[in-house]
């Protein structure tokens, strides 16, 4: 059986699923014939970031004034980074017309909350990416020992 | 589509939670979370009851830890505000 192109070229292959891992949760598993344990990954992950976003409003990812949190939160996807910049874009808007109720609201205990679950679920997100890395890497050699 | 309107919506706006001591339980759901996601990191294999156990063994680990340092934590708060002052006004220094 002839090895794909992209699994010819181990660095290639490490990057290419810690890409597609952090591009859709548990999506590097996947690649690596772990569907089990990408879905539940996918599942876990994706739920944690929305319910943070349903308790705390979209506004708990936030650009502008959180940056340490949106940091973390950036590691749930790429897609975060448009979220973040729709949040930031409306804050500015907000700012430019002196008007606060432009911006998407966000205070209080909702807002740790919510800031403190998707935050969490970025980072877990980063120890999947890690692991898929891993998980590929090893499958690399067991492959080439084979 | 008004359904999915009103979904949509209501992610702009937070929900209402007070300050109260009922506010620690949304700990729970995140405590699940992070037990579900290390521990499909660390097993050989995904199966459904070797999992769930697993998951549910480190779960509890992790509530009866946050519970002691809970109880660890209030009894220092409590030697310091309760405790502390009343030995203070006694002493004779």
């Amino acid at each position: 059986m002839m090895t794909p192109w992209w699994k010819s070229n181990h660095a290639l292959f490490l990057i290419l699923v810690g890409a597609l891992a952090w591009l859709i949760p548990g999506a590097g598993h996947f690649t690596l014939n772990e569907k089990r344990r990408g879905s539940v990954i996918f599942v876990a992950v994706a739920l944690t970031f929305l319910v943070g976003l349903y308790v705390g409003s979209i506004g708990v990812v936030d650009p502008v004034n959180a940056k340490p949190w949106y940091a973390a939160q950036l590691m749930n996807s790429p897609a975060v980074l448009f979220l973040g910049d729709h949040v930031a874009d409306a804050y500015r808007a907000a700012q430019r017309a002196s008007e606060p109720a432009k911006a998407y609201l966000v205070y209080g205990r909702a807002n740790e909350i919510g800031q403190i679950y998707t935050s969490i679920a970025g980072l877990l997100n980063l120890l999947c990416i890690v692991n898929a890395v891993y998980m590929a890497h090893l499958q690399s050699l067991k492959e080439a020992g084979a | 589509m008004i359904a999915f309107s009103t979904i949509l919506g209501s992610f702009t706006v937070p929900m209402r939670i007070g300050t109260d001591p009922a506010s620690m339980l949304w700990l729970i759901p995140l405590v699940a979370a992070i037990a579900i996601v290390y521990k499909a990191t660390k097993v050989g294999t995904v199966r459904l009851r070797p999992f769930v156990q697993e998951t549910a063994v480190l779960f509890g680990s992790i509530m009866v830890f946050i519970v002691v340092a809970a109880l660890i934590l209030y009894g220092v708060a409590w030697i310091v505000t309760e405790q502390l002052p009343r030995l203070l006004e006694r002493s004779t220094f």
